[in-house]
C-alpha cells in the first residue's frame, strides 16, 4: 500500500466526491442514510396524522404532498398505501441496509483490523455511487403524478404488476425496481469487499478470534447479503418481465375488468418465497452490525470484557445460518403444506436460542461493570431491551398456529418495529454517537445526545407496545382507515396516542440531526481516544490521513476486551499493548 | 403559499436560535472550565442511572395499564369456533412463558444500568466468560423453547389436518368485495373456470348458459371492434387512426379470439365430465356468509385479481386467498351472532362502542346509529384502494334461521344456475362488477 499518500495534494472531487477513501466513503453512506431516514420517518408522522384523526383534514398534507396525494387535506388511499410503501422501503433497505452497513462496516473494517484501506477502493467508490443512484430513484419517485409503488414493501404480485390494480404498479412501480435493482448491485460490491477485506487484510497479530464483536458482525453480515440478494435481484428481475414482457412467471387465472389475462401456469407464491429468501436473511443483515457495534459499545462502557466472546461468535454464526431456513414463517398462510408449516415453526423458534444467549451475554456484561452512561452507552442499552421486549413476542409469531390469529394484524407491525426497527436505529444512533469522534474529529454535544435518547425510547415504545393490543383485537395492518368497522371503533382512543407519540419521536429527531451537523463543524475537538478504548480505531491521528496510519500499522497483541484486567494499572489495555511475561490472554 | 413562508421562516429561525443558544453554552462551558464533551461526570451518570430505574417504572406500568384496559383479546371476546378455543389456550401458554421472561430480563438490564454506574472509585470486575453460566442460558431457553414447539405443531397439525368432511362453501375474493357460494343439496361445487368469469357469471362457474353468454359477449365485443376497424379504414384499407391505438385494437381482437379459442377447448372436456359441471345446478351465490352453529365447515378460497385474505376474526381463522390456486380452511362456529350479542362482555364493550361511534357520527354531521355485535369477514392482505373497506358480514344461526335465509332469500342478491331462477340484477349491482 502507498506510504508516499501525503505528497499528493487531492482535488475537491477525489477527496470528497469521487473519493476511494473508505473513512470518506462511510461518511458519504451516512449522510446519505440520514437524508434518506429523514424521508422515511417524515413519511410515517404523515401517514400516521390519518391513522389517528381520520376525519380532519390536514392543509400541510396538502402542502407538503400535493393535491394528488391528499386532495383537501385528506390523504388518498392509494397514496396512503404508497406512503406506508415507501416508507419502508427506505427504512429496510436504504437506512438500515445501506446507510448501517455501508456507514460502519466502510468506516471500522478497515480501521479496526488494521488495514490501509478497503480491498478495492474502486468497488468501494462504485458501490456508494450506486447507493446514492438507487436512493435517488428511489425517492424520486414520491414526486410522479401516479404515485410511488404502492403494494406494500415487499411488493407481492400481482397488485403490482398492473397498473389497473392500483396506480402506484405504473411508473412508481417501475421506478421501485428499477432502484432495488442498483441497490442490489451496490451491497454485492459493498459485501464482497468486506468479506475480503477482514480475511484477507488483517494486521499482524489480529487473528479471527482477537477481532472485535463489531468485525464479526459486519463480516456475517456481509456473507448473508453476498447469498441472499442475489436472489432477490432474480424475483425483481422475474417481476420485471411479468410487467413488461408479457410472461407469466407470478400470474395464472386472473381477470382483470377487460376480461380474462393470457397469464397461466405461474404462482404469486413463487414470488413471496424468492423474497422471502432475501427478505428474512434481512432482518439479521438489519440487527447483526447493530448488534456488533453494541457488544462493542457496551463492554467498553462498562469497562468490562464482553461477557462470553466467543459464545457470542457463536451466536451470531447460528442465527446467520438459521435465517436461511426460516423465511416460511412469512408464509404459514399462503396455502402451502401444513407440513412445511411445521418445521419452519422448528426453525424459526431455534433462532430465538442464540438470540437469548446474546441478551443474556449483554446483560451480564454490565453487571458489576463501572458503566459510563454516554449517550452511545444509553442507546445500547435502549437496544438490548428493544432486542428483548421484540424478541419474546416474535416467539408468537413463530408459531404457525398462532400466526393464524396474528398474521398481517398490528401485533406483526409492533413485533417487528421493536425488535428490528429500534434495535437496530438505536444501534446505529449508538454507533454514530460512539464513533463520531473518529468520523470528525469532534464530539458530539452530550446532553443533546442524552435527550434525544430519552425521548427516542420513550416515543418508540409508545408507538409500538400498544399496536400489540391493536393487534390482538384483530386489526389488519395497512388500512388507510379503521372506521368502516364499528368492532374498531374502541381503539380510536389508542391510534391517537400512536400517533402523537410518533409525532413527538419524529420531531426528536431534529435534535439529532441540529446536534449532528452543528457538531461537525463547531463541535470540541475531540481527543485522541475519547472512550479509553482497546481497539486499533483508536490510534490513527484524528486529523485523517490516507492510509489511516501514518507510520506502520501498528501489531496486534490482544483480543480488543481487556477492561479492568486485574493487574494493570489502567483499566483498559489497548490491543496494541503486548502481553506481560507471564499474562494469559484471556 | 404565505402559510408556507410563514412555516419556513419560522423553521428557519428555530434553527438560528439552535445555533446561538448552542454558542452560549459552549462558551459558559468553556468559562467554567468544564470538561469535554466526552467525558461524563460523576453528576451526569447518576442522573442517567436514575433515569433508568425510572423508564423501567414507567415502561412497565405503560404495559400493566395497557393489558388492564385492552386485555389479552382485545375486544374479540371468546373464540366463536371450536378450533378457535384452542388456539386461545396455547396463546395463553406461550404468554405465561414469555412475560415472567420479559419484566426479569428488562429488569435486570435496567437495574444493573442503574445500580452500576461509573464512579471513579469503582472498577469493574473482569468477568470475561463462565461456561457453566452460558450452558445454563442456552439450555433454559431450549427447554422452554421445545415446550412451545411441542403445542404449537400440534395445534398447528390439529387445525391443519383435519379430516371431518364439513358443508363446503366457495368465498371468491375479489377488488374489493367477496361472494360466498354455497354448494347445495350435493355438497359439491360445480366447477369453475376463470375464463368464463363476465358480468353475469362473476365466479366463472362452467354451465352450458354461462359458456353461450360468454361467447355472446366475446362475438359482440369482437364484432364491436371488427366494425370500428372497417369504419376507419379509407378506400385503399388503410387505416385512418393513430398506429398505436389501432395496433391496440388489433391486440384486443387477437386476444378475445385467443380466449374464444381456448373457452372451446373447454367445451370437449365438459362433454366428457359432466357430472363435474352439473353440481353447480344447486349452487346459490350470495353477499352475506350465513353459517349454522355446530356444523363443520370446509371453506374454499380462490380470487379473481389479486392475493387477498379472508380474516374470520372471532373465529380465529385466516389464509391467503391466491389467483390461480384454491386454498382451503375448515372451521366449526359454536357461538351464534346472537348468543353473542347477549354475553355481559359484549354488551358492556359495545355499549362504549356506540358511544365512541355516535360521537365520532356527530362530529362528522352523519346520522347517529346503534351499533350491534356482527361477525365480520375482512380482507387482511394489501390488495389495494378499498382493501380497507372489504367486508362482508357473518351471521351465525341455528339450522332452522339458516334455512328460513336461504329458501326465502329476502334481500334477493343472489344468483343460482338451474335455468329460470336466475335473479341477477341486484346482484350485478351490489357487486359492483
Amino acid at each position: 500500500m502507498a506510504h508516499d499518500h501525503h505528497h499528493h495534494k487531492e482535488s475537491f472531487i477525489t477527496k470528497y466526491i469521487f473519493s476511494q477513501d473508505h473513512k470518506m466513503i462511510g461518511k458519504q453512506y451516512l449522510l446519505t442514510a440520514i437524508f434518506m431516514g429523514a424521508i422515511g420517518i417524515t413519511l410515517s408522522a404523515l401517514f400516521r396524522m390519518k391513522l389517528g384523526w381520520p376525519d380532519t383534514q390536514f392543509s400541510i398534507l396538502e402542502s407538503i404532498l400535493g393535491s394528488d396525494a391528499a386532495p383537501d387535506g385528506m390523504l388518498d388511499s392509494n397514496w396512503y398505501l404508497g406512503l406506508v410503501t415507501l416508507h419502508g422501503t427506505i427504512m429496510v433497505f436504504f437506512v438500515l441496509t445501506g446507510g448501517l452497513s455501508g456507514t460502519f462496516s466502510n468506516l471500522l473494517i478497515p480501521l479496526q483490523v488494521g488495514a490501509r484501506d478497503m480491498a478495492s477502493g474502486l468497488l468501494n467508490m462504485i458501490a456508494y455511487w450506486l447507493f446514492f443512484i438507487s436512493s435517488v430513484l428511489m425517492a424520486a419517485s414520491l414526486f410522479i403524478e401516479t404515485g410511488p409503488a404502492m403494494a406494500g414493501w415487499t411488493v407481492y404480485p400481482p397488485l403490482s404488476v398492473l397498473e389497473e390494480f392500483q396506480p402506484g404498479s405504473g411508473l412508481g412501480m417501475t421506478l421501485w425496481l428499477l432502484s432495488m435493482t442498483v441497490f442490489i448491485a451496490s451491497s454485492l460490491l459493498g459485501g464482497i469487499n468486506y468479506i475480503v477485506t477482514i480475511l484477507n487484510l488483517r494486521t499482524k497479530g489480529m487473528s479471527m478470534t482477537r477481532l472485535p464483536l463489531t468485525i464479526w458482525a459486519f463480516f456475517i453480515t456481509a456473507i448473508l447479503g453476498v447469498l441472499s440478494f442475489p436472489v432477490l435481484l432474480s424475483a425483481a428481475v422475474l417481476l420485471l418481465m411479468d410487467r413488461g414482457f408479457g410472461t407469466s412467471f407470478y400470474m395464472s387465472d386472473i381477470v382483470t375488468s377487460s376480461g380474462a389475462l393470457d397469464a397461466t401456469g405461474g404462482s404469486p407464491i413463487l414470488y413471496e418465497h424468492l423474497f422471502w429468501f432475501l427478505g428474512h436473511p434481512e432482518v439479521y443483515i438489519i440487527l447483526l452490525p447493530a448488534l456488533g457495534m453494541t457488544s462493542e459499545i457496551i463492554s467498553t462502557c462498562s469497562r468490562k470484557p464482553i461477557f462470553g466472546y466467543r459464545a457470542m461468535i457463536g451466536s451470531m454464526l447460528a442465527i446467520g445460518f438459521l435465517s436461511f431456513i426460516v423465511w416460511g414463517h412469512h408464509m404459514f398462510l399462503t396455502g402451502m403444506n401444513p407440513f412445511l408449516g411445521g418445521v419452519f415453526t422448528f426453525t424459526t423458534l431455534l433462532i430465538a436460542i442464540p438470540s437469548a444467549v446474546k441478551a443474556f451475554n449483554y446483560i451480564t456484561t454490565i453487571w458489576k461493570g463501572n458503566v459510563m452512561l454516554t449517550p452511545a452507552m444509553l442507546f445500547c442499552i435502549g437496544s438490548v431491551s428493544t432486542f428483548i421486549s421484540g424478541g419474546v413476542t416474535g416467539i408468537i409469531l413463530a408459531d404457525s398456529a398462532l400466526d393464524i390469529s396474528q398474521h398481517d394484524t398490528y401485533f406483526v407491525v409492533g413485533h417487528f418495529h421493536i425488535v428490528m426497527g429500534m434495535t437496530a436505529i438505536l444501534g446505529m444512533f449508538a454507533g454514530i454517537y460512539h464513533w463520531f469522534p473518529k468520523m470528525y474529529g469532534k464530539s458530539m454535544n452530550k446532553r443533546m445526545g442524552m435527550v434525544h435518547f430519552w425521548i427516542t425510547i420513550v416515543t418508540g415504545y409508545g408507538v409500538f407496545l400498544p399496536m400489540h393490543f391493536l393487534g390482538e383485537g384483530g386489526l389488519p395492518r395497512r388500512y388507510y382507515e379503521n372506521t368502516n368497522f364499528p368492532m374498531f371503533d374502541h381503539f380510536l382512543d389508542l391510534n391517537i396516542m400512536i400517533s402523537i407519540f410518533a409525532t413527538i419521536g419524529v420531531l426528536a429527531q431534529v435534535i439529532f440531526f441540529f446536534n449532528f451537523f452543528y457538531s461537525i463543524f463547531r463541535g470540541p475537538k475531540a481527543s485522541l481516544n475519547p472512550w479509553n478504548a482497546n481497539t486499533l480505531e483508536w490510534t490513527t491521528p484524528i486529523e485523517h490521513v490516507h492510509g489511516n496510519w501514518i507510520g506502520e500499522i501498528p501489531t496486534v497483541h490482544r483480543w480488543p476486551y481487556d477492561y479492568s484486567k486485574p493487574g494493570k494499572e489502567q483499566d483498559f489495555v489497548p490491543q496494541t499493548v503486548p502481553l506481560d511475561d507471564n499474562e494469559e490472554e484471556h | 403559499m404565505e402559510g408556507k413562508f410563514i412555516i419556513i421562516i419560522a423553521v428557519a429561525l428555530f434553527f438560528i436560535a439552535l445555533v446561538q443558544l448552542m454558542k452560549i453554552y459552549d462558551l459558559a462551558a468553556k468559562v467554567r472550565g468544564a470538561k469535554s464533551q466526552e467525558k461524563m461526570t460523576r453528576g451526569e451518570n447518576m442522573l442517567m442511572a436514575n433515569l433508568m430505574l425510572v423508564f423501567m417504572v414507567v415502561f412497565f406500568g405503560f404495559i400493566i395499564w395497557l393489558i388492564a384496559k385492552y386485555g389479552a383479546n382485545a375486544g374479540l371476546y371468546k373464540a366463536a369456533s371450536e378450533h378457535g378455543q384452542e388456539l386461545d389456550d396455547l396463546l395463553m401458554i406461550n404468554w405465561y412463558i414469555i412475560l415472567p421472561v420479559f419484566f426479569i430480563t428488562n429488569s435486570l438490564l435496567f437495574i444493573f444500568s442503574w445500580k452500576y454506574y461509573h464512579r471513579e472509585e469503582r472498577k469493574a470486575l473482569y468477568y470475561p466468560h463462565n461456561n457453566k453460566l452460558e450452558l445454563i442460558w442456552t439450555v433454559l431457553p431450549a427447554i422452554a423453547l421445545a415446550i412451545i414447539i411441542v403445542f404449537g405443531i400440534r395445534t398447528w397439525n390439529g387445525i391443519m389436518y383435519n379430516k371431518e368432511e364439513g358443508q363446503v362453501i366457495e368465498v371468491y375474493a375479489y377488488q374489493f368485495g367477496w361472494l360466498v357460494r354455497y354448494a347445495g343439496a350435493d355438497n359439491e361445487l360445480g366447477e369453475a373456470n376463470y375464463k368464463l368469469v363476465s358480468s353475469t357469471n362473476p365466479l366463472g362457474v362452467i354451465t352450458d348458459q354461462s359458456i353461450q353468454d360468454t361467447y355472446n359477449e366475446i362475438d359482440t365485443k369482437v364484432s364491436g371492434i371488427d366494425s370500428e376497424l372497417k369504419e376507419n379504414r379509407n378506400s385503399n384499407g388503410d387505416l385512418l387512426m393513430p398506429k398505436s391505438k389501432a395496433d391496440k385494437k388489433l391486440d384486443e381482437l387477437e386476444r378475445l379470439k385467443r380466449r374464444k379459442y381456448r373457452i372451446e377447448a373447454a367445451i370437449d372436456k365438459r362433454e366428457a365430465n359432466k357430472t363435474a359441471y352439473a353440481s353447480s345446478d344447486d349452487d346459490i351465490v350470495v353477499q352475506e356468509l350465513h353459517l349454522v352453529k355446530g356444523q363443520p365447515y370446509t371453506f374454499i378460497f380462490r380470487s379473481k385479481d389479486v392475493i387477498h385474505c379472508p380474516w374470520l376474526p372471532h373465529f380465529r381463522a385466516q389464509i391467503n386467498s391466491v389467483p390461480g390456486m384454491e386454498t382451503s380452511f375448515k372451521l366449526t362456529p359454536t357461538i351464534t351472532t346472537e348468543e353473542m350479542r347477549n354475553m355481559p362482555e359484549v354488551q358492556e364493550h359495545y355499549k362504549n362502542i356506540n358511544e365512541i361511534h355516535n360521537e365520532r357520527k356527530r362530529r362528522i354531521g352523519e346520522e347517529e346509529e346503534k351499533v350491534l355485535f356482527d361477525y365480520v369477514l375482512l380482507c387482511n392482505k394489501i390488495c389495494g384502494a378499498g382493501h380497507s373497506n372489504m367486508q362482508i358480514k357473518v351471521v351465525v344461526e341455528t339450522q332452522e334461521e339458516f334455512e328460513n335465509w336461504i329458501e326465502n332469500n329476502g334481500d334477493k342478491k343472489r344468483l343460482t344456475f338451474s335455468g329460470q331462477e336466475v335473479n341477477w340484477s341486484e346482484t350485478k349491482e351490489q357487486a359492483s362488477l
